[in-house]
């Protein structure tokens, strides 16, 4: 039993081949992780990265407190169920389920009771003597769990182990490997491309597309709420519809515009989280509705369709369709304009009807028509909100006042603009008051809903916070994108400096022996690098290390300021920012790299000497897009 | 069946009659071509013809067919003293015995090794050492003959006058140190052998030798049968190196292929050897038909080894 933990894990080939991008996530024990996706989506080679038979490119992997990049697979006390059951075809099945503890050099007296335990709970006692070929194929699936069994792993890997049984064998094997991992109370990790495997065993789901993670969540939270429209199409059978739409604002509706000229009418609340600038008629969305949240009618109500095929499951009837009230042409793509709906205790639909869907309203799933990311996130990303600019003043929110300097240089000559606000830039403050309209707990915070007139302001509040209270808050400008006429003038300010150098080492005796330290060097500042970090990046980029030029990011708040007599990256101050809240200096170094640092109000220094520590920096590849440490 | 159908079908089965009797006559001839020296020595092995005053006829005559048979040759052979050497055929049949058993163990084990080392391990310059490998089994093994002689010679292992039975120990060297340079035939099989069998032996505890010795190799039968043969038969066969290697000199040490081939071109006092060097011919083909006819379902699977997907 144990957690495991992948930091930042990448794969990359020799050929350059990105197999697994920035993979992270912390699997507690006793967790069953399903990673799902389609071929070539990286999950087994993730899987076969946490086993040790893939090499990790870069990145830390955790099996308890251990890190066990460099580790043997033999070694990291983990236990892999193979697709093709990898059973050892001369060996009995008691031989193969023996062999691995013998390699460990168990006491044979152990090694029998343990295979005659798995064997017991696997039901395959009589087969003992038996060789694999003599197996059923279900039978040999037990065989290679049993095998894995004996072991008393810390983690089992099971890389789809259901994909060679058929339909029926694979729902029984599902049921038996849930059971099994609630009596062994181990952590799983189940490899599969079939969502139904996924979402009927795993207690948490890793979706993955080309080597990126796509979503981590729940089952239900995968269902509910996915990402993007490719965890929507992904989760779900038969998947979920899409259409291209618009949506249009009027007052407590809004008008879903579908490209074929329909349209459906849904209230404001249920997509009230869905930011304004979406809502103008114009920007174009993708609509995503499941099967089984359409309602069929035929009065005239909602998108219209011809049927064009009826399944009958018995228990259930799904019925194909395309939009539009003639069959046309037939064509296997027909994307964007066939419906798809599922329908329970109904058969009174033929084919070439001509009948109505009305998605039920608050399953409805919007995605942004080029990024594919959802419009409706569970904390909204950022509040569009209106605002003019007077005379050194903001007018927002109902409320004036005093424009930060850093903003007001920017955006003097422009008196209309929109800002862009992140909910954790809303703080407890007097500058701005609202009601709060709706008190949401979303991701174990609470989500307020602060009225600005006809919309809504989204602020992370207190517990202390609930509904109808006026709520006073002040902005972070400096997480703020402030716009003016769809451009954006002010960027937020991000909580990383990059610079850009080179890596470098040297070598030292010390009480006799030979040592390495390694550098980053930004222009003439040298910052020594944690030694396992520079044998990281050594072992990655290999001696071209010394020659590459390298990312390198430190957390703002952990620049310093420095004497001159101490070691430290000269800058020279171009800029000062005043965002009120906070105050940036922006500076340049020798070799012209420019960035902001945290400055005090009242500094007025032209040249500054900074600093920071190595084990503050995170590297990265100028190369490929890859964080190394 | 209507005329037109039935003419159809006897112009049909006439065609294929022509076809088939035109095939025949071809492979007839080929076989005829092919045994005809096969046989030739079978029956010159068993020739057994006295000249009128007594004398064996042992050197090629005139009939293909024998006037008399027996095992005259065989006997002359196991007892003859050949180039002052007792028993000399069975000393040389010996000498070849033992160095094609220990090449055939060497050799074995090299080629199944490295071929499991190129199928189933990652490493640098895998692919450019097969290429290399490659290429270089395209030029014929004796072009390194005079090279490999003159390094044996350096070390004392061929030509070595106070120690002559060294050139056999240089000669199981000769054979066995570019075996695994053939392991082609052997990585093939080892590649249609499931990855995931190596990889769930080293989850199971087993470093890459366990996983060879205890899982590749009882999975390998045929290509460790067909392996073991063909380094078998190598030496058995080879007359170039073992000529070169340990020299006219000390017939004590000759293979038999060295031998036979003495006796007919040789410097013996008794040119007259046809009929035993042929029934020494039928001796040394002995084990290596008998070994075939057994081992041939396994030769027959290794040779085809990766051919098809299993």
């Amino acid at each position: 039993m144990a957690n495991l933990k992948l930091s930042h894990i990448y794969k990359v080939y020799d050929n350059g081949h990105k197999a697994v991008n920035d993979f992270s996530i912390d699997i507690a024990d006793r967790e069953f992780i399903v990673f799902v996706g389609p071929s070539g989506c990286g999950k087994s080679t993730t899987l076969r990265m946490i086993a040790g038979l893939e090499t990790i490119t870069a990145g830390d992997l955790f099996i308890g407190d251990t890190l066990v990049n460099d580790m043997e697979p033999k070694d990291r006390d983990i236990a892999m169920v193979f697709q093709s059951y990898a059973l050892y075809p001369h060996m009995s099945v008691y031989e193969n389920m023996a062999f691995g503890l013998r390699n460990r050099k168990m006491p044979e007296a152990e090694i029998k009771e343990r295979v005659m335990k798995a064997a017991k709970m696997l039901d395959i006692v009589d087969y003992l003597d038996r060789k694999p070929k003599q197996m059923s194929g279900g039978q040999r699936q037990r065989v290679a769990l049993g095998r894995a069994l004996v072991r008393d792993p810390k983690v089992f890997l099971l890389d789809e182990p259901l994909s060679n049984l058929d339909a029926k064998l694979r729902a029984t094997m599902r049921a038996e490997i849930t059971a099994l991992h609630k009596s062994l109370n181990t952590t799983f990790i189940y490899v599969t491309h079939d969502q139904v495997e996924a979402m009927t065993m795993g207690t948490r789901i890793v979706v993955m597309k080309l080597g990126y993670v796509q979503q981590i969540d729940t089952p239900m939270n995968l269902y509910n709420s996915p990402y993007n429209k490719f965890v929507a199409g992904f989760i779900g059978t038969p998947q979920m519809n899409f259409f291209d739409a618009t949506l249009k604002r009027n007052n407590d509706k809004v008008t879903v515009a579908f490209s074929n000229g329909d349209s459906i009418d849904v209230p404001y609340e249920a997509v009230s989280k869905i930011d304004k600038n979406y809502l103008d008629g114009e920007k174009p969305v993708t609509f995503g509705i499941r099967p089984e949240h359409i309602d069929i009618n035929k009065d005239g109500e909602g998108l219209k369709f011809i049927v064009t095929g009826v399944e009958r499951l018995g228990n259930e009837t799904i019925i194909y369709g395309k939009l539009g009230d003639h069959l046309g042409e037939f064509t296997m793509k027909d994307e964007g304009n066939a419906i798809v709906v599922k329908l329970v205790d109904r058969d009174d639909l033929a084919v070439g009807d001509v009948v109505y869907a009305q998605p039920k309203q608050n399953k409805l799933h919007f995605f942004d028509a080029e990024t594919e990311i959802t419009l409706i996130h569970k904390i909204p990303l950022y509040n569009t909100v209106a605002a003019q600019i007077g005379a050194d003043t903001l007018v927002a929110l109902g409320s004036q006042t005093a424009l930060p300097e850093a903003i007001g240089k920017a955006i003097s000559k422009k008196d209309k603009i929109e800002l862009a606000i992140p909910p954790q830039a809303i703080v407890k403050g007097n500058d701005f008051r609202l009601r709060v309209a709706r008190i949401e707990k979303t991701d174990g915070k609470n989500l307020a809903y602060l009225q600005d007139g006809e919309n809504y302001l989204f602020a992370i509040a207190d517990d202390d916070v609930s509904e109808g209270d006026d709520y006073g808050f002040s902005l972070l400008y400096d997480k703020i994108t402030v716009k003016a006429g769809g451009e954006t003038i002010v960027e937020p300010i991000g909580d990383e400096v990059s610079l850009e150098g080179r890596f470098s080492k040297k070598e030292a005796r010390e009480n006799g022996e030979r040592v390495l330290h390694f550098y980053y060097d930004i222009g003439k500042y040298s910052i020594e690098a944690e030694k396992e970090n520079g044998y990281k990046i050594n072992s990655i980029d290999k001696d071209h290390c010394y020659v590459y030029t390298y990312r390198y990011a430190v957390d703002r708040d952990k620049i310093r300021t420095v004497s001159a007599g101490e070691d430290g990256l000269d800058v020279t101050v171009i800029e000062r920012l005043d965002y009120k809240n906070v105050c940036f200096a922006k500076v340049r170094t020798e070799d012209g790299q420019e960035f902001l640092i945290k400055t005090d109000k009242n500094s007025t220094d032209s040249i500054l000497r900074i600093a920071f520590d190595g084990a503050d920096v995170s590297v990265y590849s100028t190369r490929i897009d890859m964080k190394l440490c | 069946m209507s005329n037109t159908a039935k003419k159809k079908f006897s112009s049909q089965s006439r065609n294929r009659r022509i076809s088939l009797a035109v095939t025949y006559t071809i492979l007839v001839v080929m076989a005829v071509i092919w045994l005809i020296p096969l046989v030739w020595i079978f029956i010159s092995a068993f020739r057994c013809e006295y000249q009128p005053d007594g004398t064996f006829i042992g050197r090629v005559t005139s009939n293909f067919f024998p006037r008399a048979v027996g095992f005259e040759n065989f006997r002359l052979l196991f007892t003859e003293k050949y180039y002052g050497v007792d028993h000399a055929f069975i000393r040389w049949i010996a000498n070849t015995l033992i160095i094609s058993v220990i090449d055939c163990i060497i050799s074995t084990f090299l080629v199944l090794s490295v071929a499991y080392c190129i199928a189933k391990l990652k490493f640098k310059l895998r692919k450019a050492f097969m290429n290399i490998t490659m290429i270089l089994g395209l030029f014929p093994g004796f072009m390194s003959m005079i090279a490999i002689y003159f390094l044996l010679k350096s070390i004392g292992l061929s030509g070595n006058p106070d120690h002559p039975e060294l050139s056999l120990v240089g000669l199981v060297l000769a054979y066995s140190a570019g075996a695994g340079l053939g392991f082609q035939i052997a990585k093939g099989f080892f590649d249609v052998i499931p990855n995931a069998l190596v990889e769930s032996a080293k989850l199971d505890g087993c470093t890459n030798f366990k996983v060879f010795w205890k899982i590749i190799l009882p999975l390998a039968k045929p290509i460790i049968i067909y392996q073991a043969l063909m380094s078998f038969t190598g030496p058995w066969m080879d007359f170039i190196f073992a000529k070169v290697i340990i020299g006219a000199d000390n017939a004590k040490y000759w293979t038999v292929s060295v031998g036979l081939y003495s006796m007919l071109f040789g410097t013996h006092p008794d040119t007259n050897l046809f009929t035993q060097f042929a029934a020494g011919c039928v001796i040394v083909a002995i084990p290596i038909v008998t070994l075939f006819m057994f081992l041939q379902k396994y030769y027959v699977e290794g040779v085809t080894a990766g051919a098809v997907k299993g």
